[in-house]
């Protein structure tokens, strides 16, 4: 005998009633009262991952974690392709809740824009495709965010590692054809907010020759900025620094890559009369993947990211901010990135955070 | 695909399924399933496998005593047990090389039947890829001195001393610990084998550290011992592609084998100590 069908759905539907009355109130998270950040070194700083984050309060309980662990600054990715829509609108909640979190926090606010949203590039083209018949949107972008984040957010970073061809949506590198994109997203940016600083970048250290698939050298890359007439458009130089199995004071050169890379970053800025800008780290670190090639012990780890801070703080007047790539990942990556973090996705504090707190709180 | 697309939007379309017909909707629902299994595209890889008599094993051979490869030299646990289930399987082996980040790519693309290359287990890439029942646990062990009957476990480490490597995932662990257990004292040194030392010299009353560095330290170290539990849980196992299910089988049943046989320990026992 056969039950009928709408008695089976009437008892459904007071099963899915009865479920949403007895489900608890979301949580209520808010900002909270400002806090300040109290550090001995205001150069420390952290490449938040926020981005995919979706609960409220894990974004503020990770702003908390970087408010005490000392470090007064964040990069944090704020993807084009994520909030705005082809007639225009964006949809600003996300962005609007980790800045806000931020701000409560008493953190100064990096911010990454790019990634292209598909219907401002050609079909079956990758995320980090952007040509120039899109330049203006992705500037009107850059304009938008500049404009509502006033005060809340200091900087903005033109895309990120443009002399990788896997960032250039797997073309060839043009440092003259990144150039023209700088321009249009600096007029645009300092029309709707002129305190907004641009930085360029963030380069990425590489030894890729002329002619390689896979990028440019930085180096080469950053002299072809300035010879495509660089120079007037951004504020300052994002450059990502990280270690690899080098010790931060060793000696840099031409065809090594390592920490003091940076140095010949800066000497590329002095030769082109640009000394004045500031270099901003917004990526550096070592990795202790016990399995990665280019990763180091935990406890070298440790130690080679306060010695890098130390020898920023004392070699390098012209580097603004030194932040570690990465504080936390929402969730395990499963592979040699979560090894670069500070915290882990459950809020378990590594080691190496508690030394950076410490750091941070020593003169 | 697109036909498993088209059958999909067909038993929708329908719509003439009693909801409180449970036996007709769920086998309806297991032949979508099984109709889905087997429009993935792909086809299962044993018959080749039979047929050329040839197991495409991919490894990283950058992570000793697994894998290495010294001066063109491939050898390691991982070498070995490859090597043996090849022989039990009746099948030649033939290794590839991959970096450590690309070895499920290698996998995915046919370019390997199997990867055996010390890889736990990853909940989250079950979707596309099956794992064999676990090798090794290369997890937190507890090392005690020899001899050592008040601490069998991390619960006797109340008001005693633990040694780890700084910075270290066992660090972590030890931390986590000395939150819940009164008086325990985390003290962390440079590297493993120091802290492996200091239990050894009395300094410590066991260190936790992995399962590889510990029992390579305790085969060259004697007078050190691990508990019978490990803290932790980090499963090796061996991989192949999700639809391989046919030749996921043939290898589990060549472990088990293995493992009764005693030749799994005697080559985990070669490479790491007893």
């Amino acid at each position: 005998m056969t039950r009928p069908a709408y008695k089976s759905g009437l008892r459904l539907f007071t099963l899915a009633l009865i479920l949403t009355f007895l489900r608890p109130a979301p949580l209520l998270v808010t900002p909270g009262p400002p806090q300040t950040v109290v550090t001995q070194h205001p150069i420390l700083g952290t490449h938040t991952r926020l981005t995919d984050e979706v609960e409220e309060w894990k974004i503020k309980r990770s702003l908390e974690l970087v408010r005490e662990m000392g470090a007064p600054w964040i990069v944090e990715f704020f993807p084009w392709a994520y909030y705005a829509a082809e007639d225009g609108s964006y949809a600003w909640g996300h962005p609007d809740m980790v800045v806000a979190h931020a701000a409560a926090q008493g953190l100064q606010v990096v911010a990454r824009l790019g990634l292209t949203p598909e219907w401002a590039r050609p079909p079956d083209t990758p995320l980090t495709y952007l040509d120039e018949s899109a330049y203006d949107d992705f500037a009107a972008y850059a304009a938008a965010f500049a404009d509502r984040y006033r005060g809340r957010v200091s900087a903005v970073i033109v895309g990120n590692e443009p002399n990788l061809s896997y960032e250039w949506g797997y073309r060839p590198t043009s440092p003259a054809d990144y150039v023209a994109l700088l321009k249009e997203v600096y007029t645009a940016v300092k029309a709707a907010n002129p305190d907004m600083q641009v930085l360029a970048g963030a380069l990425a250290p590489t030894l890729e020759p002329e002619g390689s698939p896979w990028g440019l050298n930085d180096l080469a890359y950053l002299q072809g900025m300035y010879d495509a007439g660089a120079a007037g458009y951004f504020d300052g130089l994002a450059v990502h620094a990280y270690g690899l199995t080098f010790p931060p004071e060793a000696e840099p050169g031409p065809d090594i890559l390592n920490f003091r890379r940076v140095e010949l970053v800066r000497q590329v800025m002095v030769d082109n009369s640009d000394a004045d800008k500031d270099i901003y780290i917004t990526e550096t670190g070592w990795n202790d993947h016990p399995r990665w090639t280019l990763a180091v012990r935990p406890a070298q780890r440790i130690q080679y990211t306060l010695d890098a801070l130390q020898y920023a703080e004392t070699h390098w007047p012209f580097v603004k901010m030194v932040a570690i790539w990465a504080f936390r990942f929402p969730a395990p990556q499963k592979s040699y990135m979560d090894y670069y973090t500070l915290v882990t996705p459950e809020f378990v504090k590594k080691p190496i955070y508690e030394a950076l707190q410490e750091y941070a709180q020593e003169k | 695909m697109r036909r498993c697309k088209n059958m999909l939007r067909k038993n929708r379309k329908t719509g003439r399924l009693k909801i409180a017909d449970w036996r007709v909707s769920s086998l309806l629902f297991l032949l979508l399933l099984t109709g889905l299994a087997a429009c993935n595209g792909r086809e299962s890889a044993w018959p080749r496998i039979q047929q050329e008599g040839v197991l495409r094993v991919g490894l990283d051979p950058t992570y000793p005593p697994f894998e290495v490869d010294t001066g063109g030299e491939l050898s390691g646990l991982d070498v070995d047990l490859a090597q043996a289930m090849g022989a039990d399987l009746g099948l030649d082996v033939a290794f590839s090389y991959f970096g450590y980040d690309g070895l499920y790519d290698a996998l995915a693309t046919e370019q390997v039947d199997v990867l055996l290359s010390a890889l736990v287990i990853d909940p989250a890439r079950r979707e596309d890829f099956a794992y064999s029942e676990p090798y090794f646990n290369a997890g937190q062990i507890l090392i005690v001195r020899q001899g050592e009957t008040a601490v069998t476990s991390m619960t006797d480490l109340a008001n005693r001393t633990l040694a780890v490597e700084l910075g270290a995932q066992s660090h972590v662990e030890a931390l986590e610990w000395s939150r819940k257990l009164a008086g325990l004292t985390v003290q962390p040194y440079t590297t493993p084998e120091e802290a492996l030392t200091a239990v050894l010299q009395g300094e410590a009353d066991a260190a936790l550290v992995d399962g590889i560095n510990g029992r390579l330290f305790l085969r060259d170290n004697p007078g050190l011992t691990y508990t019978a539990n490990p803290v932790t849980v980090e499963p090796y196992a061996l991989v192949v592609r999700i639809e391989d299910s046919e030749l996921l089988d043939h290898l589990n049943d060549s472990l088990a084998r293995l493992q009764s046989s005693g030749e799994l320990d005697a080559i985990i026992a070669k490479w790491l100590g007893e």
